[in-house]
């Protein structure tokens, strides 16, 4: 249904990407966001979690630095840059994310329209981890306007 | 208005999250957010070139945004009891917008042990123009 040669279904990268307790905690720290369940391991044990945890939009992060970056998306799915907009962001959250894990991740094309004035890209990105338990499932809505 | 809690027993549909409120966004905050999140539009960053693709100031990562309601949200639901949650990029937030976050069960349904809580949120800045609107789902035991 569109000019793009592009298969709904098709992948568009795959990456595994190692939780790491830095990272968790700088993600937290520059939203501002400073529930010492993503900062302080102590305290998230205190409150029953492993160790700290991945902030709700972390799956979004681990994409950009996983191998599902901007530059490799624009690639992939043959857009013009300057015309992409981020429209809509899902999370399904399944299990809690901690440091020390290694995740292996699979984004597909899940759906592909074009409009008369844009295309619209659905993207789904499944994180399992090393016990192949899918623990995160994370949507995104690409906008590329005409 | 609510307390922080998980106890079921004390939430009903229509009862409101309390607002999170944040502080203006900053070039800091930007900076930062593009560094730690691995998203380097430099539309993020570099006025010149916010402004040549037609905005008046630097814009903010809508994940920022998002950010800010994954941080409201798990204030009011431990992340543990977190299932989905699920944005709509309604407008562009800008350097200096005061960002709150409100909250708004609208369903709440039983499922054998457990209840699923549906809240709607939203994202608003300081004139009330909606940033972000959305919903998400949290499963709390009976």
């Amino acid at each position: 249904m569109s000019n793009k040669n592009l298969k709904v279904g098709q992948e568009v990268a795959s990456f595994e990407f190692t939780i790491e307790k830095g990272k968790l905690r700088e993600v937290a720290l520059a939203i501002g966001d400073l529930n010492p369940i993503y900062l302080d391991s102590d305290a998230a044990k205190e409150i029953g979690y492993q160790d700290v945890v991945a902030q709700p939009t972390f799956g979004f992060i681990m994409g950009l630095w996983g191998g599902a970056d901007f530059d490799v998306l624009v690639r992939e799915l043959d857009m013009n840059p300057i015309k992409v907009l981020h429209g809509e962001q899902e999370f399904l959250y399944y299990d809690e994310i901690n440091p020390g894990e290694v995740l292996s991740a699979h984004c597909k094309l899940k759906n592909l329209e074009e409009k008369k004035s844009m295309y619209v890209f659905g993207l789904e990105t499944e994180y399992f981890n090393q016990e192949g338990e899918l623990v995160l499932i994370s949507r995104s809505t690409i906008i590329e306007r005409k | 208005m609510l307390n922080n809690t998980a106890n079921v027993h004390n939430l009903k549909v229509g009862d409101e999250w309390p607002v999170l409120r944040k502080k203006p966004i900053d070039e800091v905050q930007l900076v930062r957010y593009a560094g730690a999140s691995g998203d380097f539009n430099p539309l993020h960053y570099v006025e010149s070139l916010a402004q040549k693709a037609g905005f008046n100031k630097l814009i903010a990562q809508g994940m920022l945004v998002m950010g800010f309601v994954g941080q409201a949200v798990s204030g009011w639901i431990p992340n543990k009891f977190l299932r989905r949650l699920r944005v709509r990029f309604v407008n562009v937030t800008y350097l200096g917008d005061t960002i709150s976050v409100v909250g708004k069960i609208i369903e709440m349904r039983e499922e054998g042990q457990e209840v699923v809580v549906t809240s709607e949120v939203k994202a608003i800045d300081q004139n009330g123009e909606e940033k972000i609107t959305g919903l998400f789902e949290a499963v709390l035991l009976k």
